[in-house]
């Protein structure tokens, strides 16, 4: 722990303190599990970046359905190749943390939901968003049919304006009325 | 492109800030209205990343200090300087002293926030059940955990007001020469134990002079008046720990129609903090599942003829009517095997009444595989209601005994009370233990091994619930008789909580349902807090006001009634000077029944006028949304 907190520096710490929503503790945890997945080359770099394929290997996000999309909506690389920086990785945990906001929540989940990132949640990405989490194989797979019915309730019931998808301010509306929402959107190292 | 340096306190480096965008500024115009606080709360809740944050935090520092040092500078005024100069000009700031004392200040918040976090109970464990099982069984394990806080609270308010200053004061308890101690003390509670301080009997009614004057009469009154208030006010907090019971009724009750069974509400349900595979999958499975069976809910439910109708609305009124009757039954049945008992020293009755609280309700639950109720959740809400009857009717007929016979029948009532309150929670942790046994262990080997077809069990969260909340009003009514029964309680929560655990995690399977988690934990807090508790309290404070205490022994002896005891106070405050406003808000606001009226007076009020607004937010909302249609089909229009 000693060695961990020389390394993160105690005004590095308490800058991330002020700007994300975790705790010293978390924030100094977030950082061992960080330098264990970084490659030892870039051990010192605090500007380090984590290939996806190794951030997916933490036990919190293997087995999320939406891991892929969490690290690429996370990243700030210019390949958009979803690698983390310690930064993003912060970023994440705090948005993922038990004091963050409604807001942020539900502005994060919206942007993970929206799989073609064009800023709204259309018909294609609440397919997938349902594929995602009823299962993808074929015998686990909705019929078409209750596929179409399931959207249609959907949008029924969030589209507000009617014009087909659901933005930004619907969804917000609509998870405000769901009270697992801010419970269930947690993830803790 | 303007420069400005200032040497920043946190990063401890000076800093060259760029001002861009107008969209910044104005963003950083806002920011730096607002007070320290405030402002770093609404960076933080910012939905940008940790560059773009880091960026506006350090603009709208500089403009603060900036405008701090320069008095009477307003913001535009500000900028305006700033523009003046060309881009290599740089102008140097210095943080003032007062910036560095707020900031230390909350640097020390911070440290007390973490330290709090590490010293928290059984955290990893909680972690652990949360992402294998999810929230809803992890809200248990929670609630149990408030309790155990509560409980222990709850010892070291006793301990430290009544019993330390007796046992300080008068070490040795004053045994009969025939009485010793042995073993089985610790099961009936009778014996040695009723001349200790464990009960009631035991706690003298004089003026201890030590030190101090100590009033032990005083002491004992209000120091039981004071843990049923904490009680009562620490509850929002538990709320707030699971789930935010306002604003899930507001936000349920008042908005969304309740009998929708919403798709938004199963996808966003979805639990992010599981992280075991099979868990996931299963998830994923049930969650198909649910949602098939909404989608064939809705096709459904205009299905149903009247005579089918008529036929469900029968066989309800007949299983209701059974449950009453078995409810009533076990009532009559309790109170003339209480009469019978005699002497009341062995553990017949609480054993009786453990076995009909563990027996009674799997006949309810077979009852509920025969009736068809429209929706899970009314089936879950039915099996509660008839819990909850049976466990009060229970407690209401032990206490009218206690009240009515034993009350007149034994000189030293309360400490015998006391002890069948403590037999009873003895005899209610083994059968918790038992039933652990049966209803998790011995299930899943059924169910694994001898009916495959059943599978698995899941954890019943509400009969836990409802077990927990059982255990805890007898040990909430007794209080007042035993000071000493939250450390018994405090024990049994703490081995209930491992027990639990390693049952859970050896035995059952994640709940199939997942969503509406949170919904039925707010309608089971209200319904299981309030008349639990409310009941309690009312016992008590009935013992209080209307039954003589015992002659011979306790601290309130030789009165008429508990609550006189704060009379004869007011009457020796007359003595002392200075303590007139005591006197005053004891006889003209508590003593007068029209204060109570008018409190009640406008209490309705309030209510009426909170629900006239709820009424016309409704219309409103309505209004609204049909106004958005209409503005965005004109947009799509033109």
């Amino acid at each position: 722990m000693g060695t961990t907190a020389s390394q993160l520096g105690k005004d590095s710490l308490a800058e991330y303190q002020e700007l994300t929503f975790l705790t010293k503790q978390e924030i100094l945890l977030a950082h061992k599990r960080f330098t264990e997945l970084l490659h030892k080359d870039h051990k010192g770099d605090p500007h380090a970046r984590v290939p996806m394929d190794r951030v997916l290997t933490l036990p919190e996000l293997k087995s999320n359905p939406f891991r892929k999309r969490i690290c690429h909506v996370f990243s700030t690389s210019e390949q958009k190749d979803g690698s983390l920086t310690f930064e993003d990785f912060l970023d994440l945990l705090s948005a993922f943390s038990d004091s963050a906001t409604l807001e942020i929540k539900s502005h994060y989940a919206f942007r993970i939901f929206d799989f073609d990132d064009d800023g709204t949640l259309d018909s294609g990405d609440l397919e997938k968003l349902v594929n995602c989490l009823t299962g993808d194989t074929d015998d686990t797979r909705l019929t078409t049919e209750e596929m179409r019915q399931l959207i249609s309730n959907i949008l029924e019931e969030s589209d507000i304006d009617k014009d087909g998808t659901v933005n930004l301010s619907e969804f917000q509306h609509v998870i405000s009325r769901s009270p697992d929402f801010v419970s269930s959107f947690k993830i803790v190292l | 492109m303007v420069f400005v340096t200032c040497k920043d306190t946190v990063t401890g480096r000076a800093c060259c800030v760029v001002l861009c965008t107008t969209e910044e500024q104005n963003l950083v115009k806002e920011l730096v209205g607002l007070s320290t606080r405030d402002r770093i709360r609404a960076i933080r809740g910012l939905s940008m990343s940790f560059k773009e944050k880091k960026h506006i935090r350090l603009q709208s520092h500089a403009f603060r200090c900036f405008a701090d040092c320069s008095e009477n500078v307003s913001l535009v005024s500000v900028s305006l300087i700033i523009k003046q100069y060309n881009t290599n000009n740089q102008v140097l700031i210095q943080w003032s002293c007062f910036k560095l004392f707020s900031q230390s200040f909350r640097r020390c918040g911070y440290s007390i926030k973490s330290a709090r976090q590490t010293l928290k109970l059984w955290q990893s464990i909680m972690k652990e059940i949360g992402g294998r099982f999810g929230t809803s069984v992890l809200s248990y394990f929670v609630f149990l955990k408030w309790l155990l806080m509560f409980n222990i609270f709850s010892f070291l308010v006793n301990f430290g007001f009544i019993t330390i200053p007796l046992l300080v004061y008068d070490p040795s308890p004053n045994i009969p020469p025939n009485v010793s101690f042995t073993g089985l003390e610790m099961l009936t509670g009778a014996g040695y134990f009723t001349y200790t301080i464990m009960y009631y009997g035991g706690y003298s009614n004089e003026t201890l002079v030590g030190l101090v004057k100590y009033d032990m009469k005083l002491a004992y009154f209000f120091t039981i008046a004071y843990e049923f208030k904490c009680c009562l006010s620490c509850f929002p907090c538990l709320c707030l720990s699971l789930y935010s019971m306002a604003s899930s009724f507001k936000k349920n009750y008042v908005l969304a129609d309740p009998t929708s069974n919403s798709a938004w509400q199963l996808l966003s349900s979805w639990d992010f903090s599981i992280t075991n595979e099979r868990a996931v999958r299963q998830r994923k499975n049930n969650l198909r599942v649910q949602i098939q069976e909404s989608l064939s809910d809705k096709a459904q439910r205009q299905l149903l003829t009247l005579s089918e109708k008529l036929k469900h609305l029968g066989v309800y009124l007949g299983f209701w009517l059974l449950s009453t009757s078995l409810v009533v039954g076990c009532g009559v049945s309790i109170y003339y095997l209480c009469q019978y008992e005699q002497p009341a020293e062995t553990l017949l009755v609480p054993f009786v009444v453990s076995l009909m609280n563990l027996v009674v309700p799997l006949l309810y639950s077979l009852f509920n595989k025969f009736e068809h109720y429209s929706s899970h959740r009314r089936q879950i809400y039915a099996l509660v209601v008839r819990n909850i009857l049976l466990k009060m009717s229970i407690l209401a007929v032990l206490c009218y005994y206690w009240m009515n016979v034993v009350a007149k029948k034994f000189s030293c009532w309360e400490s015998v009370v006391g002890q069948a309150l403590y037999r009873l929670v003895i005899v209610d942790f083994l059968f918790l233990m038992l039933g652990s046994f049966f209803g998790e262990f011995l299930s899943n080997v059924i169910g694994t091994r001898l009916i495959p077809r059943l599978g698995v069990p899941e954890f019943d969260v509400a009969r836990n619930v409802l077990e927990l909340i059982y255990a805890q009003s007898l040990a909430w009514i007794g209080i007042y008789f035993s000071p000493l029964l939250p450390a018994i309680q405090i024990l049994k929560l703490f081995i209930l909580f491992y027990l639990k655990k390693v049952s859970l995690t050896q035995n059952c399977q994640p709940p199939r349902r997942t969503a509406r988690a949170a919904q039925m934990q707010t309608i089971f807090i209200a319904l299981l807090f309030f008349p639990f508790f409310v009941g309690s309290l009312s016992i008590v404070a009935y013992t209080a006001w209307r039954l003589t205490p015992s002659e011979q022994c306790g601290p309130f002896r030789g009165l008429n009634s508990t609550f006189s005891v704060v009379g004869v106070w007011m009457d020796d405050l007359h003595e002392i000077p200075g303590s007139q406003w005591v006197i005053w808000i004891y006889e003209n606001i508590i003593k007068s029944e029209i204060f109570y009226f008018l409190m009640t007076l406008i209490i309705m009020a309030i209510i009426y006028i909170f629900w006239q607004v709820t009424q016309g937010r409704k219309e409103l909302i309505g209004l609204l949304r049909q106004q958005i249609v209409n503005v965005s089909v004109l947009y799509m229009c033109l």
